[in-house]
């Protein structure tokens, strides 16, 4: 590459080297052409007075009001998520702990009724049924003691 | 980081942990709202609608990350979709010619320098950050990411979901407009 031309490339990545955006190697190359080119240090020199501009702008702030009712209605939020998730995460333990129980209670209810059926005379239809109501029962007990649970989480938080 | 510890605790719904991080981050994420969005009552409530989505969204946040441009995130894009409902194509449009009034960016006061050079400093300091605000706002976020807000190339990369050589050009066409108007004294009709 001739000198001239690589002094018009150089001269075109001066504002992404005052800006440290180039990689080591590339700025290495830049240092050493400007080592020897007064023209380039110079204009190198007038980027640096737009990029020191730039980060000795003044930091405008936010008011203490501002921050205050930020931080107030933010951490509202934080602990309605918080509790959104603790209750998904308890609604989730119920849901697997009902349906734990409703498998495991069909052999359970077959051996506990086995002989009782027989004395009985049950056909296996009807005790699909009697299992089906057992089954709807546990769910509407573990799902009204999910809401009870729930709400009453909600009451304590509110006094808290 | 991302393995900050009050990271780490607001994502268990620490309270104290939200203020900390508020007070941390407070200042920049205000100032790169007021770059953006240009007027001090949007950059407000932008500024409270973005800590507001960090304790809703905190638990999705993977602590492999790095909080910082993540936060930065959540604050353009709640920026971006403001410009975008209050202003439809003040993301591509130059700077109307309306707000040429000072604003609060440009009301800027220098370092600890004698009182001639502080009047210099601070007539240089005023013509850049108005230069700055009649630039696209494509091209004032990345200069307030880069020499504002110090970040590397691959974060602002992260915050902007653009990939690195984008960066690269939009610092760099960035760069050469500012330094277009302020040598020529040109502050409006500015075009990406």
């Amino acid at each position: 590459m001739s000198r001239g031309n690589e002094h018009d490339e150089i001269r075109e990545r001066l504002a992404l080297f005052v800006a440290g955006a180039l990689a080591a190697g590339e700025e290495d190359r830049i240092a050493r052409h400007t080592a020897t080119c007064p023209s380039c240090a110079a204009e190198i020199e007038r980027w640096q007075l737009i990029s020191g501009g730039l980060r000795q702008l003044r930091t405008p702030q936010p008011s203490a009001a501002l921050f205050e009712g930020t931080r107030a209605l933010a951490e509202a939020e934080l602990a309605a998520q918080t509790e959104r998730r603790r209750s998904r995460i308890v609604l989730t333990l119920l849901t697997v702990f009902s349906w734990t129980i409703t498998i495991a209670g069909w052999p359970v209810f077959r051996l506990v009724t086995s002989g009782l059926l027989s004395l009985l005379d049950i056909r296996f239809r009807e005790l699909w049924i009697l299992f089906a109501i057992f089954s709807a029962l546990t769910w509407v007990a573990g799902g009204s003691a999910a809401v009870l649970l729930s709400a009453r989480r909600r009451h304590e938080r509110r006094l808290a | 980081m991302g393995g900050d510890a009050a990271v780490l605790r607001l994502r268990r719904g620490d309270p104290d942990a939200l203020a900390t991080l508020m007070a941390r981050y407070q200042n920049r994420i205000y100032r790169y709202l007021l770059r953006l969005v240009r007027q001090p009552a949007d950059a407000d409530d932008l500024f409270q609608q973005t800590w507001l989505r960090v304790a809703e969204k905190i638990h999705s946040f993977h602590t492999s990350r790095s909080f910082e441009p993540w936060l930065f995130t959540l604050a353009r894009n709640l920026a971006f979709d403001h410009l975008r409902r209050v202003r439809p194509g003040s993301l591509d449009e130059p700077v109307s010619a309306d707000s040429e009034e000072e604003t609060k960016a440009s009301q800027l006061a220098s370092l600890d320098l004698g009182p001639f050079e502080q009047l210099l400093a601070h007539e240089r300091a005023g013509r850049l950050a108005v230069a700055l605000e009649r630039l696209p706002v494509r091209y004032r976020e990345v200069l307030s990411l880069r020499f504002e807000e110090e970040m590397k190339l691959e974060e602002i990369a992260t915050v902007l979901d653009a990939p690195l050589s984008t960066v690269k050009s939009r610092l760099h066409r960035s760069l050469d407009q500012l330094r277009s108007m302020l040598e020529t004294g040109r502050t409006s009709e500015v075009r990406e």
